[in-house]
C-alpha cells in the first residue's frame, strides 16, 4: 500500500462504519459499537502504514472535484509532518475513547447511534488533518460542526442537551462566517486555495501576506477552538456523554482550530499573531478564574481546556507554532484522560457530576483515582510530566517576548494549578457525601485500559527525544529556535523556580483553603459575591442574553413584522397567485384539440419567418 | 446500372466501413431476430422474449463500449460524408442504449399489467434505439431526414400502443398529426437550403448541397440570403418540435399523458436528448455562419420555453402531464447550453450532454416509480394517488423523493451539478438575461417538484389502509431503481465520476 492508499483508507474507514450502522445496524447497539471500535483501529493502524511509508518527507495527492472551463476545485491530502503528528495523536486517542465508550455506553438505550455518530466525527476530523485546500477544510470543518450537534445533543430527552446542541452550532456559525469570507477573499487574492501553493505564493512574495484575510481565516479559529467572544459554547457542551466531551471537546475537535492555524502560519503578518497571542493570553487567564466558581467536575475541565486553548494560542500569537502544536499533543493526552477519568467516576456514582455529593473515591476507585491525579500533575506541569514541558516551552517564549504575557501566563499557571488541587481534594479525599458516592465501585476493563495507557503518555508524552523521527519535526524546530534565542538561560531558570512553585503553591493553597474532602465551596461562604461573579462566568453569557432577548429579538420582531405583511402578504401570496395565474392561462392553451395545436404551429412558423426577414429589426 | 451498384459496394466492403456502424447493425439484427423468435417459439416459451431483448442490448452495449475504445474517439467522416463520429456520438449511443434498456425493463412491468401484444413493443423500442444513433452521427440533410423519420414512425406506433385506452389512441393520433406537419417543415427547409446551396450563380455553390460540410461553407458566405436564413430557421423550427420547445411544445402534455409511462419516459429522455444532439452539430456546423440570426430567435425560445414549461407545470395535478410541462422547461435550460456552445464557450457541448446524464437517471427513477405504482388505467395518475406513498411504500417513495429532487437541482444530487455546468457556461457566455430566467424558473420547479414530495411524505396520515395495486415488486426492481438513484448521488457528489467534460 502507498502512503496515499493508507491514507485514503483511513479516511473512509469511518464513513463506511457509520454508513453501515446508518442503514443496517440502527437498532443493534452491540454490533454497532464492534463496526465503529474496529473502524478506530483501522484508522490507527492504517495511518501507522501513511507515516512508515511517508518517511521523513510528505505526501500529497490530489484529485480534480469539479472542473469546467479553466476553473478547477479539488480534492487532496497534504500529508507533513505536522499532519503526521495530529494524525497519530487524534487516531489513537480516538480510538482509545471509542474503547472507553463500550464500557461507559453499555446501558444506553441509543448506543448505535452514539457509535455511528463518533464514526462520522472522526471521518471529519480526519479529512480536517488531511484536506489540501481551504474549501475541503471547510466542508470538514461543517461536518464535524454537524457531528458534535449530533453528539452533544445525544440525551435527547433532556432540555439542557438540546439547548446545549443547539448553542454550539449557532455560536459556531458566527465563526464560520468570518472563514467561509475568508476563503473567498483567500481565492480572490491568491488565485488558489490549495495549502501548499499558497506557501509557495507567500514565500516568493511577503508583501503578499494579508492582515484581512488571516482575521478572517482566524474567526473560524475562534469558533471552533472556542476562544473569546465565542467561547461560550464549550462548558454548556458538557451536556453530551462524556467519551464526547474527551474525544471532541478536549482532545480533537476544538484542538482542530490550532491545528488549522498551524496548517497556515504562513498567512500570518505580525499584527494578527500578536492580537492572536493577547487573545489567548486573555482566555487562558479568564478561563482559570471561571473553574473556581464551577462545581461540576465536567464544567471544570471544560474551563481547563478552554485556559489550555488559550495557552496554545498564546504560543502560537508568539511565533512558536511548533509550540502550539507541541502542547496541543500533551494536552490531548492529559485532558483526554482527565475527562474519561471524570467519565468513570460518574459512571462509578451512577451519574452524580457535583463535586461536592461525591469524596473519598480513592478508596473506592483507586486505579481510576491513580490515572486521575497523574493527568493532574500533568496539567499542572509537574517536572518530568508532559505538560511540563510544552508549558515550560510556551512560558519561555513569553518571558522572551515580553513582561505582561508572561506574568499573566505565569499566573494561568498558579490559577491551574489551584482549581485542580481543589477539585482532587474533594473529589477524592474525605469521606463520602452522598448516597451515590458512598456505593462507588470501581469501572470495568475497557473503561480502565485507556485510563491506564493514558496515563503512561500523560507522564511520558512530553519526551521529545524518545518521539518517532517522522513526528513532530516542526516542534523540534520551534524547540532549537527557543534554545537559540537570546536570553534563554536566565528565562529557563526563571520559569522553572516559577513554574514548579506554581504547581506547588497551587494544590498546597487549594489543600489549606478548600480543606480535604470539603463539603461546601469555603470561597462562596467567604467571598459570595466573588463566587457568584466567577460562576456566572464573570457574566459574559449573561451580556449574550440579553442582547439576544432585548435588541435581537426586537430587531427580529420588526423583520417578522415586515415578514408577515410585505413578503408572505404581497410578495409571496402576491407572487403565488401571479405564477398560478400565468398557470392557469398556459394551462388553458392545451384546449385538446388538434385543430388548436396546428395553430400554434402556424404561429410559430409566422414569428420565425418575421425573425428570418428581418422585420423585426425595424422595430 | 448494376456494374455501378457493384462498385459502389465494393468501395464500401474494400475498406470495411461497415464496421464502424455495428452496433447499429447488430440492434436491427435483434429487433428483427424478436419477431422471428415470437413466430418459432412456441407461446409458453414467448416470456424469454422480452429477455431477449434487454440481454441482446446489454450485449449490443458492451461491444459498442469496447468498439468504442478500440476505434478510439477522433472524429472522422464515413460513408462519403454520411456518417460523421465524433467523441459526441460514441459516448450518445451508450447513452440511447441505456435508454432502450431501461425502456424495455419499464415495458416489461408496464405491459405485464395489461392485455396487449408484447413482442412488437420490444422490437419498436429498438428499432428507434438504433436509428437514434444513426441520427445523431448522421452528416447529411438526406440520411438526417431518414434517420428522424423511421424514430417518428416507430414512435407513432408506440405513443398509440394502448389500443384499450381511448387517451393513448387520441395521443397517438395527436404525435401523428403534429409529427408530419413538423416533419413537413423540416422537409421543407431542407429543400431551400438544397436549392438555394446548389445555385451556380452563388459563391461556394455546391453538388453535394445536403452535406454538412459543403453547407458550413456556402452559409458562412451567404448568410443573408433569404432562402438560407428562411431554410434554416424551418429546419430548426423542425427540430423545435422534437425537443418540444415553445412554440412548437404544445402536444407534449397531451401524448405524455396518453402514451404508456414506459414511452413517455422514452420521449421524454432519449427522443428529446436526440434532438438536442442534432441542434448542436447543427448549430455549431453547417449553420455556424448564422449566429446572428439563430442566437437572439434561440434565446427569445429558450426564455419562452423555461417560463412556459415551469408555470404550466405549476397548477398540474396529473403527474404525466407535469413530467411534460416540467420536461419543457428542462428543455429550456439545456437550449441555454445550446446558446453557449453557439457563442464560443468551447465545453458547452459536454454540458450539455452532462445534463442529459444527469436528466436520464432522475427521469428514469421517477418514470420508473410511476411504471409501479400505476395501475391498468396508465393515462390517469393523480398527484392525490401519491399521498401517503413514503408511509406505504418507504423504498418507492425514497426513489422518487431524490429523483424529483434531482430534477429540481437540490445538492448534493447529480441535477445540482448538471444545472450547475450549464449555468456556468451561460455565464461564460455572457448570457446574463437568461441566466436571471434560468434561476428564476428552478425556483419555480422547487415548487411543485416539492409538492409532489409533501403529497408523498406530509400528506394527512389517514387510518384507513388504502388498496393500491401491488405489482410484484422483486430484487431487480430494487437494484435497478436503487442504481439509478446511487448514480444520482454519486455524480453530484463526485462529478469526476463522470468523465464528460473535458
Amino acid at each position: 500500500m502507498t502512503a496515499t492508499q493508507s491514507l485514503l483508507a483511513a479516511l473512509l474507514a469511518p464513513l463506511l462504519s457509520a454508513a453501515l450502522i446508518t442503514f443496517f445496524f440502527r437498532r443493534r447497539g452491540v454490533i454497532a459499537s464492534t463496526i465503529s471500535v474496529v473502524a478506530a483501529a483501522a484508522i490507527f493502524i492504517f495511518s501507522l502504514f501513511a507515516i512508515r511509508e511517508m518517511g521523513t518527507g510528505s505526501v500529497v495527492a490530489s484529485w480534480d472535484w469539479l472542473t469546467f472551463g479553466n476553473f478547477n476545485v479539488s480534492m487532496g491530502f497534504f500529508f507533513d509532518g505536522t499532519a503526521a503528528t495530529m494524525l497519530t495523536m487524534v487516531a489513537f486517542v480516538g480510538f482509545l475513547i471509542h474503547v472507553f465508550s463500550l464500557g461507559y455506553m453499555a446501558d444506553d438505550k441509543a448506543r448505535a447511534r452514539f457509535f455511528g455518530g463518533l464514526s462520522i466525527f472522526m471521518f471529519s476530523m480526519l479529512g480536517i488533518i488531511l484536506a489540501d485546500n481551504l474549501i475541503m477544510i471547510f466542508v470538514f470543518w461543517e461536518l464535524v460542526g454537524f457531528s458534535s450537534y449530533m453528539l452533544i445533543g445525544h440525551y435527547l430527552d433532556t432540555e439542557e442537551a438540546a439547548a446545549a446542541s443547539k448553542k454550539a452550532f449557532i455560536v459556531n456559525r458566527i465563526g464560520d462566517l468570518g472563514f467561509l469570507v475568508g476563503i473567498v477573499y483567500a481565492y480572490w487574492h491568491f488565485g488558489t486555495t490549495n495549502i501548499s501553493e499558497m506557501h509557495g505564493i507567500v514565500a516568493a512574495n511577503a508583501d503578499l501576506v494579508n492582515a484581512v484575510i488571516a482575521a478572517c481565516l482566524m474567526c473560524g479559529f475562534i469558533g471552533k477552538s472556542a476562544q473569546f467572544p465565542l467561547h461560550v459554547w464549550l462548558p454548556d457542551a458538557m451536556a453530551g456523554p462524556t467519551p464526547v466531551s474527551a474525544l471532541i471537546h478536549a482532545a480533537t475537535m476544538v484542538a482542530a482550530g490550532v491545528y488549522f492555524l498551524i496548517r497556515i502560519a504562513f498567512l500570518f503578518p505580525e499584527s494578527v499573531l500578536g492580537g492572536i497571542g493577547i487573545l489567548g493570553t486573555s482566555v487562558a487567564v479568564y478561563a482559570g478564574f471561571c473553574a473556581y466558581g464551577q462545581n461540576d467536575i465536567k464544567k471544570i475541565l471544560a474551563y481547563s481546556t478552554l485556559s489550555q486553548l488559550g495557552y496554545m494560542a498564546a504560543a502560537f500569537g508568539l511565533g512558536f507554532p511548533g509550540i502550539a502544536l507541541f502542547h496541543l499533543i500533551t494536552h490531548a493526552f492529559f485532558k483526554a484522560l482527565l475527562f474519561l477519568g471524570a467519565g468513570s467516576i460518574i459512571h462509578g456514582c451512577h451519574h452524580e457530576q457535583d463535586i461536592f455529593k461525591m469524596g473519598g473515591i480513592f478508596k473506592k476507585m483507586p486505579i481510576t483515582s491513580i490515572t486521575f491525579v497523574l493527568g493532574v500533575l500533568a496539567l499542572c506541569g509537574v517536572y518530568g510530566f508532559s505538560g511540563f514541558y510544552s508549558k515550560d516551552a510556551i512560558l519561555i517564549a513569553a518571558g522572551l517576548d515580553g513582561t505582561l504575557l508572561f506574568f499573566l501566563l505565569t499566573g494561568g499557571a498558579f490559577l491551574t494549578a489551584g482549581y485542580m488541587g481543589r477539585l482532587v481534594w474533594i473529589v477524592f479525599f474525605g469521606k463520602p457525601k452522598s448516597d451515590a458516592a458512598s456505593h462507588a465501585h470501581e469501572s470495568g476493563f475497557t473503561m480502565l485500559l485507556p485510563l491506564i495507557v493514558l496515563a503512561v503518555l500523560s507522564v511520558t508524552g512530553g519526551w521529545l527525544q524518545f518521539w518517532p523521527e517522522q513526528l513532530g519535526h516542526i516542534i523540534h524546530l520551534d524547540e532549537v529556535k527557543l534554545h537559540n534565542a537570546a536570553g534563554y538561560a536566565d528565562k529557563h531558570h526563571l520559569v522553572l523556580i516559577l513554574g514548579s512553585a506554581a504547581w506547588i503553591v497551587g494544590l498546597l493553597g487549594s489543600l489549606l483553603f478548600y480543606g480535604k474532602g470539603a463539603t461546601e465551596d469555603q470561597l462562596e461562604k467567604r467571598a459570595a459575591p466573588v463566587y457568584g461573579f466567577l460562576k456566572d462566568r464573570l457574566w459574559f453569557d449573561e451580556i449574550y442574553g440579553y442582547y439576544v432577548a432585548k435588541i435581537q429579538q426586537r430587531f427580529a420582531g420588526l423583520l417578522s413584522v415586515l415578514d408577515v405583511f410585505v413578503i408572505k402578504g404581497v410578495l409571496v401570496r402576491g407572487s403565488a397567485g401571479l405564477v398560478g395565474l400565468i398557470g392557469m392561462c398556459s394551462k388553458s392553451q392545451h384546449v385538446g384539440s388538434i385543430h388548436g395545436y396546428v395553430y400554434w404551429f402556424l404561429a410559430g412558423l409566422i414569428f420565425f419567418w418575421v425573425v428570418a426577414t428581418g422585420v423585426l429589426k425595424a422595430f | 446500372m448494376n456494374d455501378l451498384l457493384a462498385e459502389f459496394l465494393r468501395g464500401y466492403t474494400a475498406n470495411n466501413q461497415w464496421a464502424i456502424i455495428m452496433p447499429e447493425i447488430m440492434l436491427a439484427v435483434l429487433a428483427l431476430g424478436l419477431l422471428g423468435a415470437e413466430m418459432v417459439l412456441p407461446k409458453k416459451s414467448h416470456g424469454l422474449i422480452p429477455r431477449l431483448a434487454l440481454w441482446g442490448q446489454l450485449f449490443v452495449l458492451v461491444v459498442a463500449m469496447t468498439a468504442g475504445s478500440y476505434i478510439g474517439f477522433e472524429s472522422k467522416s464515413y460513408f462519403s460524408g454520411m456518417i460523421y463520429q465524433t467523441d459526441i456520438t460514441q459516448f450518445m449511443r451508450g447513452f440511447f442504449l441505456v435508454c432502450s434498456i431501461l425502456v424495455c425493463y419499464l415495458g416489461h412491468i408496464y405491459l405485464s399489467k395489461q392485455q396487449l401484444p408484447k413482442t412488437e413493443f420490444y422490437h419498436l423500442v429498438i428499432i428507434i434505439s438504433a436509428a437514434m444513433m444513426l441520427l445523431v452521427q448522421s452528416s447529411n440533410f438526406v440520411m438526417l431526414f431518414v434517420a428522424l423519420e423511421t424514430v417518428t414512425v416507430a414512435f407513432y406506433v408506440l405513443v398509440a400502443y394502448c389500443r384499450s385506452s381511448s387517451l393513448s389512441l387520441e395521443a397517438g393520433l395527436k404525435y401523428l398529426v403534429m409529427g408530419a406537419l413538423s416533419s413537413s417543415i423540416l422537409l421543407f427547409g431542407i429543400v431551400l437550403l438544397y436549392g438555394v446551396a446548389g445555385n451556380p450563380e452563388l459563391a461556394f455553390n455546391s453538388q453535394d448541397a445536403l452535406n454538412f460540410d459543403e453547407l458550413r461553407n456556402f452559409i458562412a458566405l451567404n448568410s443573408d440570403n433569404l432562402l438560407v436564413r428562411v431554410g434554416a430557421l424551418l429546419v430548426i423550427a423542425g427540430i423545435c418540435f422534437k425537443i418540444g420547445a415553445v412554440p412548437f411544445q404544445i402536444w407534449v402534455p397531451d401524448v405524455y399523458q396518453g402514451s404508456p409511462t414506459p414511452v413517455t419516459a422514452y420521449l421524454a429522455v432519449a427522443s428529446k436528448a436526440a434532438g438536442f444532439i442534432v441542434l448542436l452539430q447543427l448549430v455549431t456546423g453547417p449553420f455556424m455562419g448564422l449566429q446572428g440570426l439563430l442566437v437572439p430567435v434561440l434565446s427569445f425560445v429558450a426564455a419562452a420555453t423555461i417560463l412556459f414549461g415551469n408555470f404550466a407545470a405549476v397548477t398540474q395535478r396529473n403527474v404525466k402531464r407535469l413530467m411534460g410541462l416540467s420536461g419543457i422547461a428542462h428543455a429550456g435550460y439545456i437550449l441555454v447550453g445550446v446558446i453557449a456552445a453557439m457563442r464560443g464557450v468551447a465545453w458547452a457541448p459536454y454540458a450539455v450532454i452532462f445534463y442529459l446524464v444527469t436528466y436520464l437517471l432522475a427521469s428514469f427513477a421517477v418514470f420508473g416509480v410511476m411504471t409501479h405504482l400505476a395501475g391498468s388505467d396508465d393515462a390517469n395518475q393523480e398527484l392525490d394517488d401519491y399521498e401517503n406513498l413514503a408511509r406505504k411504500r418507504p423504498f418507492l417513495g425514497g426513489i422518487l423523493a431524490c429523483g424529483l429532487g434531482s430534477l429540481a437541482g437540490i445538492p448534493p444530487l447529480g441535477g445540482f451539478i448538471g444545472k450547475l455546468f450549464l449555468f456556468v457556461a451561460a455565464f461564460q457566455a455572457e448570457l446574463f438575461g437568461l441566466l436571471g430566467i434560468s434561476v428564476l424558473g428552478v425556483v419555480i420547479s422547487i415548487y411543485y417538484y416539492f409538492g409532489w414530495v409533501r403529497e408523498c411524505y406530509f400528506g394527512n396520515a389517514s387510518d384507513e389502509v388504502i388498496h393500491d395495486v401491488k405489482a410484484p415488486f422483486n430484487m431487480s426492481d430494487r437494484v435497478l431503481l436503487g442504481a439509478l438513484v446511487v448514480g444520482t448521488v454519486i455524480i453530484g457528489i463526485v462529478p469526476a465520476a463522470l468523465p464528460i467534460i473535458p
